[in-house]
């Protein structure tokens, strides 16, 4: 997706087109939370259900500034080398083999087996050292699985943008990148990191929303077998499933049925497709129990014991 | 806009702020500073516009996000005199069905759950008095329980200098000064891998005589495991987490008395569980979580829904433990109807109703 729109933060309006011709419908809330991102140099901090798109704003925030995506995937036990930077250990010694053999002078050696070439940057320090003209999309997808100390780490580099390399020196990020962070919820964080972010919560989509993203992502989907689509998916998130199923499983759902080639959705196809949708036995067994009809149908009700 | 609606906008916004702060939002002077900061990028005429940016900038989860909604529509629609707003217990059942007209009053409606008992009506409890302030420490106890249930070694490594395993990337680094000779080995042992730890403590009215164990035991655990998660329940759950982290133990309590409205109410386990299942354990919890059940297992509740959710919440997490007080003293046999049904899953039963005898079952539960 080339970059189209000289000044998408401009406004409101601006950014949800250019999200839209990246394929991410975007609702005015998001919209205006990348907005004031941008404006305030602030990260945000995305929270919401498995599979309602929140990794997915980073990506398309990068298609659409056609600028890269530096993405660090936190798990437990990160740490800091793996994050920000490494020396390249194999290729420092096999330089100082070779430089023996040319009787090269020890100050020199010193000076060349700390610099940018052996320096291998992780995604942390790449985000930070994008050279421009437009500032990287960071995305930290998933900063609850890091552990509490990385936290810590992570505000310092978030609040300065800069990362000091004993032996090179101090980065400053010459265009500081937009930085997405995600959570799943799984355990609370940081004070101090939450206050440094813009919070947003991302709900499911509405129902028209949800139309359009189908439309829009899977092409070939009549517009009939889409709303069908949308009515059993916003019955079947009223059940307290063991997991509720997000757009993502919306979007694998349209195009299974689509490549099986059903146009109309029978119960038959939902109970058939069922392990496309929902993730655990018992919750497809739940399905059995309330009836394929009633979600097709869009039984308001469902929901209730 | 003139200079002068210009100046009364800008109080009245600040007049918002403090708003938030007083339902409980953290409005620090930083965030406060940002929001304004981001008044000037958007279009303040724009209602909506208006709402999210201070949002974004003044709140940091959902249920916050949900607070702040309730503080501005009533801003809005002029609601003037200080009102005590409270998280409510499951945010969601509130937020669309009370539309723009939001009155206390229909929020108790709302909120009161379809088996509620009468005890359960809101009040303040005051926890200060089941505070035992001259119990003997639980530290050492609840350590050893966090050790033994919340660490195993990982596949990863730290440095240790007594460590078996010979680091060979820090090694080389190391020995950088000496011109890549190995002159000194750096050496590694396995690291320690913290399980996340979910406590779901019974605060029903069977269990008040042992409030001050109770309480001891969440605040331990919770400091011992600083990534654990803490929910109450009697006929409603409350996530406490938050709570318990607040400084001293007084402003703890004092907000875990006002904040939770159902404490020495009826007791519903098989709800509560089926709470915990559909929302903290569904929110991540991967196989390495540890869930503690502190209850004493009297419940008016169904026990079929308790196998239920017992067999669901054992494929969801490592290990089951359930600490019951009742059992503490010599009858050990188990009568109650809800005990005997969530029996079968758990992993661990832990007797124990003071420091001492949590110790000592402690001390007999071997490594997990």
């Amino acid at each position: 997706m080339p970059h189209t729109d000289p000044a998408p933060f401009s406004t409101v309006e601006r950014l949800q087109d250019t999200f839209a011709a990246a394929d991410y419908i975007a609702d005015r809330a998001l919209a205006l939370t990348v907005k004031l991102a941008a404006d305030l140099g602030k990260p945000m901090l995305l929270e919401g259900e498995a599979g309602v798109g929140k990794t997915e704003v980073a990506k398309v925030l990068s298609r659409a500034l056609d600028t890269p995506l530096i993405r660090l995937q936190c798990y437990e036990g990160l740490d800091a080398n793996t994050a920000l930077y490494e020396w390249n250990y194999a290729r420092q010694i096999l330089h100082i083999r070779i430089a023996e053999q040319d009787h090269e002078s020890r100050a020199h050696l010193e000076k060349t087996i700390f610099s940018d070439q052996f320096l291998l940057d992780r995604p942390l320090l790449a985000a930070i050292r994008h050279p421009g003209p437009r500032p990287a999309v960071l995305l930290i997808d998933e900063v609850d699985r890091a552990d509490e100390e990385f936290e810590a780490f992570l505000l310092e580099i978030l609040s300065e943008y800069q990362v000091t390399v004993p032996e090179l020196g101090t980065f400053k990020a010459a265009h500081p990148p937009y930085v997405v962070l995600t959570s799943n919820r799984t355990r609370e964080l940081n004070d101090a990191l939450k206050r440094r972010c813009l919070y947003l919560w991302i709900d499911y989509p509405s129902p028209e929303k949800e139309r359009e993203i189908i439309l829009r992502r899977v092409p070939g989907v009549k517009a009939g077998l889409a709303a069908s689509i949308t009515t059993a998916m916003q019955a079947l998130r009223r059940v307290d499933f063991y997991k509720r199923p997000g757009v993502a499983e919306t979007l694998d759902f349209s195009r299974a049925l689509l490549g099986l080639g059903i146009d109309e959705l029978t119960p038959e196809a939902l109970l058939d497709t069922a392990g496309v949708v929902l993730k655990y036995r018992d919750d497809i067994d739940r399905l059995k129990a309330l009836g394929a009809e009633r979600v097709i149908a869009g039984d308001l009700d469902l929901g209730e014991r | 806009m003139s200079a002068e609606a210009a100046d009364e906008f800008l109080s009245r916004t600040l007049a918002l702020c403090r708003r938030a702060k007083a339902a409980k939002i953290d409005v620090t002077p930083g965030r406060l500073i940002d929001a304004f900061r981001a008044l000037d990028s958007i279009d303040c005429f724009n209602v909506e516009d208006f709402r999210v940016a201070l949002r974004a900038n003044l709140v940091s989860s959902r249920e916050e996000e949900q607070t702040f909604d309730r503080v501005f529509e009533d801003f809005l629609s002029g609601v003037e005199e200080a009102r005590q707003y409270r998280p409510g217990i499951r945010g969601e059942s509130m937020q669309g069905s009370l539309g723009h007209h939001y009155k206390e009053m229909d929020q108790e409606v709302l909120t009161l759950p379809e088996n509620f008992s009468a005890e359960a009506l809101a009040r303040d409890v005051d926890l200060m008095h089941r505070w035992d302030a001259a119990a003997p420490p639980i530290e050492q106890a609840v350590r050893e329980l966090a050790r033994r249930l919340a660490t195993r070694p990982s596949r990863r490594t730290r440095e240790d200098r007594r460590g078996r395993r010979i680091d060979l990337r820090r090694s080389v680094r190391r020995n950088t000064r000496h011109g890549m000779d190995m002159v000194e080995l750096a050496r590694a042992a396995r690291r320690t891998r913290k399980t996340r730890l979910v406590m779901l403590c019974d605060v029903s009215g069977s269990m008040d005589a042992f409030n001050p164990f109770l309480l001891q035991l969440m605040f331990g655990l919770q400091q011992a495991l600083k990534s654990s998660r803490t929910l109450v329940f009697s006929t409603q759950v409350t996530e406490v987490t938050a709570l318990l982290r607040r400084r001293t133990v007084t402003e703890t309590l004092r907000e875990i008395g006002s904040t939770v409205r159902h404490w020495s109410g009826g007791t519903n386990i098989g709800a509560a569980l089926a709470e915990l299942n559909r929302g903290v354990i569904r929110e991540g919890a991967g196989s390495a979580t540890v869930a503690i059940v502190i209850s004493d297992g009297y419940d008016n509740g169904d026990p079929r829904l308790i196998a239920r959710e017992m067999e669901t919440l054992r494929r969801r997490v490592r290990t089951i433990v359930w600490i019951n007080p009742m059992y503490g003293a010599s009858t050990f046999r188990v009568r109650a109807a809800g005990m005997r049904a969530a029996l079968p899953f758990v992993d661990h039963f832990l007797p124990a109703f003071d420091a001492k005898s949590l110790k000592i079952v402690v001390r007999e539960l071997g490594e997990i």
